[in-house]
């Protein structure tokens, strides 16, 4: 499997950002200092449970 | 009354906090954040300035150095009273358990402005937040408050003039330590953020490829001992590279703009940093420019955009204020501040988003 990641960051982006682009970049800014940098996961990038977790986690959280 | 600073120098706790509300006799407040030197017991200090304006939420902590409008100082206790005029509404809350931050005080705050914070309008309210700046928990508390709001948490760590001994937070009339305060505001004026740090990325990144994450270590960059690769990036001797860390830091870039760590000491090959530093992280080589000079770029750029503030909260790291000291900057510094109404101190960290290092963050109020 791959890509799982990508798609959970996109939506954490969406569903926190509201489309503001200031908030675009407030969340993918705390993601980064997370150690989840959105731009190093793409379509194609092998799922890594423990990244998918923490995003999963993070979902939640959001809730 | 939108907000007046106020600021004393005297050594006895008790003259200091009357020194400070004959100084704000004229005003109303209904908050009152403060900083007060470590030459302060914190109890004292706490427990006198909830006396000296009983009707309004007082909060603060201790420092390694103040800042009050126009001025850096040192065993000083700085105020900044908040009227009407400037807050609409505040609650503080203290959390005590650094390990498991949150659900209290943001319950508390929603029943107090009635609205939840996952859906709380972050334009419309600003937080504050103090922690305790030994109790290397700035990032955990600060990644859970962002996890469960849009709004902008802004702040320091607390600190104890270089002693690292023992810094203090201060709510409502008491001291905690091991703790953080906590301040939700419904500001009556519009607000912004000053994040502003002094250096440009190099053409050189290290990544993480090994680190203890709680301890804030990183024990290799590229597969190699972190203080080898270090030193090789910059291009010098192993033995040199301690003497680097203040010019050249490390820092995470989003959109060219780095979010700084700064190096703390080495030892064997590990490098231990001020901030967490998480294993896969790409880290940009920094290089320090004038602390001056950005400060006031970075003020200018603000008052262009949004117009003159009224008021300045300055969270400033205390690696900034050394280097200040050290190039006899610090009259300097303070007259950046010199027309607004300021108070803030040297921290021994910085909030805005995550936890940073050298990085000077600011709220404005317009």
């Amino acid at each position: 499997m791959a890509g799982q990641a990508k798609k959970l960051i996109d939506a954490i982006i969406e569903q926190r950002a509201k489309g503001s682009k200031v908030l675009e970049g407030v969340v993918k800014t705390k993601l980064i200092l997370k150690g989840i940098d959105p731009k190093n996961f793409t379509e194609t990038t092998p799922d890594d449970p423990a990244v998918i977790g923490r995003l999963h986690e993070l979902m939640a959280e959001l809730r | 009354m939108k907000a007046q600073s106020a600021f004393s120098v005297k050594i006895d706790v008790n003259a200091a906090v009357a020194d400070v509300r004959d100084q704000l006799s004229g005003c109303d407040p209904i908050v009152v954040l403060y900083f007060a030197s470590p030459v302060y017991p914190p109890e004292r200090i706490a427990a006198a300035m909830a006396a000296a304006f009983p009707a309004a939420q007082t909060f603060g902590c201790s420092t390694a150095g103040e800042i009050v409008t126009g001025r850096m100082l040192t065993h000083s206790v700085g105020a900044m009273a908040f009227g009407s005029e400037a807050i609409t509404s505040a609650k503080v809350e203290v959390i005590t358990d650094l390990d498991h931050p949150g659900y209290d005080a943001f319950a508390s705050f929603e029943r107090h402005f009635g609205v939840s914070m996952a859906e709380m309008d972050p334009s419309r309210y600003v937080g504050l937040i103090l922690i305790d700046g030994l109790s290397r928990k700035e990032e955990l508390v600060v990644d859970r408050i962002g996890d469960l709001t849009n709004v902008n948490f802004i702040g320091g760590s607390a600190g104890d003039d270089l002693r690292f001994a023992a810094s203090h937070v201060f709510a409502n009339g008491a001291s905690h330590g091991g703790a953080a305060v906590l301040a939700l505001l419904e500001p009556a004026v519009p607000f912004s953020f000053i994040k502003t740090q002094s250096f440009t990325p190099l053409p050189r990144t290290l990544t993480v490829t090994r680190a203890n994450e709680p301890c804030r270590e990183v024990l290799e960059f590229d597969h190699k001992p972190a203080a080898v690769a270090y030193a090789e990036a910059l291009g010098v001797p192993l033995e040199e590279a301690g003497a680097h860390f203040l010019s050249n830091p490390l820092g995470i870039l989003f959109e060219g703009e780095p979010f700084v760590r700064s190096p703390q000491r080495v030892d064997g090959g590990t490098m231990s940093f001020y901030c967490s530093v998480k294993e896969g992280m790409e880290l940009s080589l920094l290089q320090s420019s004038d602390i001056i000079a950005d400060t006031r770029r970075d003020l200018e750029s603000a008052i262009t955009e949004f117009g003159k503030p009224s008021v300045i909260i300055n969270f400033n790291c205390i690696l900034r204020t050394l280097e200040l000291r050290e190039k006899g900057l610090t009259e300097e510094y303070g007259r950046l501040f010199a027309d607004v109404q300021t108070v803030g101190f040297s921290t021994y960290g910085e909030q805005f988003i995550g936890h940073l290092n050298q990085t000077a963050t600011m709220l404005l109020l317009y």
